[in-house]
């Protein structure tokens, strides 16, 4: 017995010291990245053509190529790691990750949590539908009157909880997906009858999947895109802000979009 | 379609048996100290472990795996990969306490009167003379647990830890092929499982005792 007291009391001081050591913390983020040589980039690599995996597992897509050009230019390595959407921001906020580029759109709600980059692309929303679609949608808010699909955690689902929160969208209608790609596919087997999403990735899986059109393009949810950086991280936003802007300036942010959106 | 799609997600099997590998044996080491300060610990340590049981129990792996990724973190610097495996363990160590519990109170109570009347102490009477029945017993349910572990461990991709669902998840996104993705890991999932459990059963079938039929 006194053997498994000393076990017992082992594991509980054990945690307690774990506990206490917690990693010091630098005073300046951007030194922080730079001492160690590396910056971790989270992002959810299954929304193509922002970022996805190619068939032998590398990442690809315009927000993949635009990051690894923003770490060259801070003069460190790039390291991804991939979560899925709805868990990007909180890793951001318990700095398990330095970083997350994932075709995030500014909110003033993700704001509070965490601080934006300047905006490096502007993106519009699009309603996609059956090629057999008997509806009509001419304003976004006719909407409310088909079942929808939308991918969880996006800015395209807060707009439409704003609608059920109004009461002018049932909540039965509202089916919310893991992943864009997975509301599509509902789409064209007819389980929804409209899927709202950001336009460009939407165009791209339309391509993909066939059969779907899209019948509504506007910039209600989103708009300009930007690198999600933790809370009050003023040196790093400087530092990447400034290499946005000379991409921009430079014609590579463009490039970039006419290689991946064919614009 | 080649042989990389494929090749890609069956890579995710090391990583899915990684951290079952991990998450099992501690959950065995924690379950097993549990049940035993449950089944002979006196009234306080017996709370305790019921306390903890109850507690694992009702909290859904994908919950702790959360709580102790993104809410410790700040304390306890661990990678997604550590933090899944050890709250998967966690998890698990409570169901292994209840097998663990179960086979200790089968082996009756008078082979313990009869192991202290041989003059054997209460931890020599454990571990000479209950336990090595007990283990053998609590195999066959075992088996079940470990099953389950495999199976949940595909909850570390909540995060990121690329194992084969979320191989399986990038793949269907890029190439719109949901069934082929899914139905690979799937099948994958399923020889580990049936693997696992055939290689429990014959080590259940080798340690059996001649008193227990």
């Amino acid at each position: 017995m006194k053997r498994i007291l000393v076990l017992v009391s082992l594991l509980v001081v054990l945690s307690l010291a774990l506990t206490a050591c917690g990693a010091p913390k630098a005073a300046n983020h951007l030194e922080a990245v730079k001492q160690a040589g590396v910056i971790k980039v989270g992002t959810s690599a299954d929304y193509p053509p922002f970022e996805s995996v190619d068939e032998s597992g590398n990442k690809v897509g315009f927000d993949i190529e635009l990051m690894a050009e923003i770490a060259k230019r801070l003069g460190v390595e790039l390291e991804w790691v991939d979560m899925p959407f709805d868990s990007l921001i909180a890793a951001v906020q318990e700095n398990k990750i330095d970083a997350s580029i994932s075709a995030f759109n500014y909110s003033e709600e993700r704001d509070l949590t965490i601080d934006f980059s300047d905006a490096y692309y502007t993106s519009e929303d699009a309603f996609a539908v059956a090629e057999g679609f008997a509806g009509a949608i001419v304003n976004p808010e006719d909407v409310v009157a088909y079942k929808i699909g939308v991918q969880t955690g996006t800015t395209q689902d807060t707009w439409l909880t704003d609608l059920v929160t109004a009461g002018t969208l049932s909540e039965d209608n509202l089916f919310r997906y893991d992943r864009a790609d997975q509301a599509m596919l509902d789409l064209k087997n007819g389980r929804v009858e409209v899927v709202m999403a950001d336009k460009v990735p939407a165009e791209a899986l339309l391509k993909q999947i066939g059969g779907l059109k899209i019948v509504y393009t506007g910039v209600l949810s989103t708009g300009p895109m930007n690198i999600v950086l933790p809370e009050g991280d003023v040196e790093l936003q400087q530092a990447i802000n400034e290499i946005i802007k000379q991409l921009q300036d430079e014609g590579f942010i463009d490039a970039l979009a006419v290689k991946y959106f064919a614009e | 379609m080649d042989n990389t799609f494929f090749s890609y997600i069956i890579q995710g099997t090391a990583i899915t048996v990684a951290v079952t590998l991990i998450a099992l044996p501690f959950g065995l080491i924690i379950g097993l100290l549990m049940a035993l300060l449950h089944t002979y610990g006196g009234k306080a340590l017996n709370r305790f472990a019921a306390a903890y049981s109850l507690l694992m129990r009702g909290v859904p792996p994908i919950v702790l795996l959360f709580i102790l990724y993104f809410v410790l973190s700040g304390e306890i610097n661990l990678s997604s990969f550590w933090a899944g495996s050890l709250s998967l363990g966690i998890v698990s160590s409570a169901y292994q306490m209840e097998i663990l519990r179960g086979a200790l109170l089968s082996v009756g109570g008078g082979q313990m009167t009869a192991a202290r009347a041989v003059g054997m102490s209460r931890i020599q009477a454990i571990r000479y003379i209950v336990l090595p029945q007990a283990l053998r017993l609590a195999i066959p349910p075992w088996s079940n647990e470990a099953s389950i572990v495999l199976k949940d461990s595909s909850l570390v991709y909540a995060l990121g830890v690329p194992e084969i669902l979320r191989r399986a998840q990038q793949l269907s996104a890029n190439t719109q092929q949901p069934f082929l993705a899914f139905g690979t890991a799937a099948l994958i999932y399923f020889v580990l499982v049936f693997a696992t459990n055939r290689a429990l059963d014959y080590l259940s079938e080798r340690t059996k005792l001649p008193t227990h039929p």
